[in-house]
C-alpha cells in the first residue's frame, strides 16, 4: 500500500511569532480514515490548510497522491476533495446548482455532470429538495450538500475538516455511515480532522494526536489505548494523603501512580480487582477516600496520557451525545458485517 | 482562463441577481430619484429661454456644450452615476462572499483567480450597461408627460449607438474593475463602504457628469478633462447632441476611456491574484 499523504516538517508561523504547526511529520496510506485529533487551537485545521494548498508552508514539504503540494497547488486541487467545518454552499443557488457548479470547476466532463450530480444527491438525500434554494436546508442537509459538492469529481484523497461539528448524533452518525460506504466503493483515502474523541475511535484507521502544533501521538485507536497501560483507577483523598502515594505504588499490579489536580491516577491491567485493595490500602493509613473511579482505557485517556491534561469536554460533546452516537455507530457496525 | 469554468462563474453571479430583485430595484430608484428630484429641480437653463436663439445656442453651447438644456446634459452624465453606483456592489459581494466561506469554497476548486475575477467582472458589468440604457428610455419618456426631459438633438447613427454602448461599457469595466480590487483587498463590509462613498462623490464630482461644463472653475475642467466619467459622458453627448468639451471625435474619448479600464483591470488583476494565492 502507497503512501497518499507524506507530510514531512511541516510547520505554519503566523505574523513571525505564533507557531500554529510545529515540524509536524506523517505519512497517511492509500484508501485510510486518517484523523488528526485534538482540541481546538491544537493545528487540526492549519495543517489541512497546509495540505490542501489553501496556506503556505513556513518549513517543510507535503506531497498528496504523489504531487508536491506547494510545486503544483493547481493539479492538487484537482485531484482532492475539501470539506470545510463551515457551510460554504451558495445559500442563494439551489443544492443542484452548487452541484452543478462545483462539476464544472472541477472539469467534470459535461455529459457525466447531470448524472453524477443526481447519483449524489440521491446518495446524500438530497434528491427531494435538490431544487431548493440551500438557505431552507437544515444544518444536516448544508453537510451533506458541502460532502457532495467535496467530492463531485471523485476525488483520490478527501480531506475533512470538522466535518460533523454542529451536528446532532443522528446527523453525525448519518454523515458517517456515507463516508464509510463512500470509501468502501471508491478506495478513496480520508484524512479528516475533529475533536470527538468518540468520532476518531469510532471510523478512524488511525489518528495522531497534535496539542500546541505538535504531534504527540501516531497509531491506530488501539494502539493509543494499550500505550496508556490497561485500566485507569482515580482516587480522590480528603485532604492531604501522605503516604497513599507510595502506598499505591506498592500494590501488586499496579503500573504507576500520577497525582493530577488532587487526585492520584493508578494506572493497572485490570481495575475492577485493585479498587478493593486500594480502598484497604487507604483505610490503613487512616485516609479517607472521597471517591474511586474506574475508567477503562478511552482516548480520553490516551490524551490525557501523551498531553499531561484532561481533554477538554466543553469542546467535545455532552455525555449524551457519546452514547447515543456510539450506539448508532455500532448499530452502523453491525450492519456493515 | 477556461471557458466552462468562467461560464459557470458568470451563471452564478447572473442568478445571484436575478434572485434579488430588491437590489435590482434600488439600483434603478436611486437614478430616477436623481431625474425625478434632482434633474428637474436644476433645470436652469430654463432662464434662457426668452433669448434669441443665436443668443441662447451660444450659452447653451458655452454652459451645457451644446446640450438642448441642462437636464438632456444632465440625463447624458446619469449614465456615469450608473456605473458607479450599480457597479460598487460587485465589490460588496466579494466581501460578502469571503464572510460566507463561498469565495473560499471557489479558491479550493482549480478555478484560477483570472476565472473567478473575469465572471465577476463581466456580470458586474452587464446591470450598468443595461441599466444606464433604462434610465436613457426613462429621460426620453418623462419628456412626454410635462417634465423636463432627454432631447437627442442629434441624429444617432449605427456607428454612433455603437460608441455609446462601448462608453458605457468601458466605463462599467472600469468601475467594476476598482471595486472588485477593493473588494479582494477589504475584508469588512463597513470598511468597504466608508472607502468606497470616499471613492464615489470626488469621482462624481470632479466629473463633467452632473456639474455644467460652464459653471466649472478651470481648476476643476483641468481635472475633469482626465475624469473617466467624463470621457464617457462626452462620447454619449457628442451623439446626442453634437456638442463636446473639445474638438475631438467619440474615438479619442474612447481611447482614454479603453486606458483607464486597461490601467484598472491591470491593477484590479494582480491584486485578485494576491488575494486567492495560498497565504503564507
Amino acid at each position: 500500500m502507497t503512501d497518499a499523504i507524506i507530510a514531512e516538517g511541516l510547520s505554519k508561523t503566523f505574523n513571525g511569532t505564533v507557531k500554529a504547526v510545529d515540524g509536524v511529520s506523517f505519512t497517511v496510506k492509500e484508501g485510510e480514515i486518517y484523523g488528526f485529533l485534538g482540541p481546538n487551537g491544537a493545528g487540526k485545521t492549519t495543517t489541512l490548510s497546509l495540505l490542501t494548498a489553501v496556506l503556505g508552508p513556513t518549513g517543510g514539504r507535503a506531497t498528496v497522491d504523489g504531487l508536491d503540494v506547494f510545486r503544483h497547488p493547481h493539479d492538487l486541487k484537482q485531484r482532492i476533495g475539501l470539506v470545510f467545518q463551515e457551510s460554504t454552499a451558495d445559500q442563494d443557488l439551489t443544492g443542484r446548482e452548487n452541484l452543478d457548479l462545483a462539476a464544472a470547476l472541477f472539469g467534470v466532463p459535461l455529459r457525466d455532470t447531470p448524472r453524477r450530480v443526481s447519483d449524489l444527491l440521491e446518495r446524500l438525500q438530497l434528491a427531494d429538495s435538490a431544487d431548493r434554494l440551500v438557505k431552507t436546508y437544515s444544518g444536516g442537509m448544508r453537510r451533506r450538500l458541502e460532502l457532495a459538492v467535496g467530492i463531485v469529481h471523485s476525488p483520490r484523497v478527501l480531506f475533512l475538516d470538522e466535518p460533523t461539528l454542529g451536528l446532532d448524533p443522528q446527523g453525525r452518525a448519518g454523515f458517517w455511515k456515507i463516508i464509510t460506504e463512500l470509501r468502501k466503493d471508491t478506495g478513496m483515502t480520508v484524512f479528516l480532522t475533529t475533536h470527538y474523541l468518540d468520532e476518531a475511535d469510532g471510523m478512524c484507521d488511525r489518528i495522531a494526536i497534535i496539542d500546541h502544533g505538535k504531534i504527540v501521538a501516531t497509531g491506530t485507536p488501539s494502539e493509543l489505548k494499550d500505550r496508556v497501560g490497561g485500566d485507569v483507577v482515580t482516587v480522590r483523598p480528603l485532604g492531604n494523603a501522605p503516604g497513599l502515594e507510595s502506598a499505591l505504588a506498592a500494590l501488586p499490579g499496579v503500573h504507576a501512580v500520577t497525582p493530577q489536580d488532587g487526585t492520584l491516577r493508578v494506572k493497572c491491567p485490570s481495575g475492577d480487582v485493585l479498587i478493593p485493595k486500594i480502598v484497604m490500602a487507604a483505610t490503613s493509613l487512616g485516609i479517607s477516600l472521597v471517591g474511586v473511579s474506574l475508567r477503562r482505557p478511552s482516548l480520553d485517556e490516551v490524551f490525557l496520557e501523551f498531553t499531561g491534561r484532561e481533554y477538554r469536554e466543553d469542546e467535545g460533546p455532552t455525555a449524551t451525545d457519546r452514547a447515543v452516537f456510539l450506539s448508532r455507530m455500532q448499530d452502523a457496525r453491525r450492519a456493515r458485517r | 482562463m477556461n471557458a466552462r469554468r468562467w461560464m459557470a462563474l458568470t451563471k452564478r453571479e447572473l442568478l445571484k441577481l436575478a434572485r434579488n430583485p430588491a437590489a435590482l430595484g434600488t439600483s434603478l430608484l436611486l437614478p430616477i430619484l436623481y431625474l425625478l428630484l434632482f434633474g428637474q429641480g436644476f433645470s436652469f437653463t430654463s432662464f434662457l429661454n426668452g433669448l434669441p436663439p443665436a443668443r441662447r445656442t451660444a450659452e447653451l453651447n458655452q454652459l451645457v456644450l451644446g446640450a438642448p438644456d441642462y437636464f438632456s446634459y444632465f440625463a447624458a452624465g446619469m449614465v456615469g452615476f450608473v456605473s458607479v453606483t450599480a457597479t460598487l456592489f460587485v465589490g460588496a459581494n466579494v466581501i460578502f462572499d469571503k464572510l460566507f466561506g463561498t469565495l473560499k469554497r471557489t479558491a479550493a476548486t482549480p478555478a484560477t483567480a483570472t476565472d473567478i475575477f473575469g465572471a465577476r467582472l463581466v456580470a458586474g458589468s452587464i446591470q450598468p450597461v443595461g441599466l444606464a440604457f433604462l434610465v436613457l428610455g426613462l429621460a426620453i419618456l418623462i419628456g412626454d408627460v410635462g417634465l423636463s426631459g432627454l432631447h437627442v438633438t442629434a441624429t444617432v447613427t449605427v456607428v454612433g449607438a455603437l460608441e455609446v454602448v462601448l462608453a458605457i461599457l468601458l466605463l462599467s469595466l472600469m468601475f467594476a474593475s476598482l471595486f472588485l480590487a477593493l473588494g479582494f483587498t477589504i475584508e469588512q463590509p463597513q470598511t468597504y463602504f466608508a472607502v468606497v462613498n470616499t471613492i464615489n462623490l470626488p469621482v462624481l464630482l470632479t466629473s463633467a457628469a452632473l456639474y455644467p461644463w460652464g459653471q466649472m472653475p478651470a481648476w476643476l475642467r483641468s481635472i475633469a478633462s482626465y475624469n473617466p466619467v467624463t470621457l464617457a459622458v462626452e462620447v454619449l453627448r457628442i451623439n446626442f447632441f453634437g456638442g463636446s468639451l473639445y474638438p475631438y471625435s467619440a474615438a479619442v474619448y474612447l481611447l482614454g476611456l479603453l486606458g483607464w479600464a486597461v490601467s484598472l483591470f491591470a491593477i484590479a488583476t494582480f491584486l485578485v491574484r494576491r488575494a486567492l494565492a495560498p497565504k503564507t
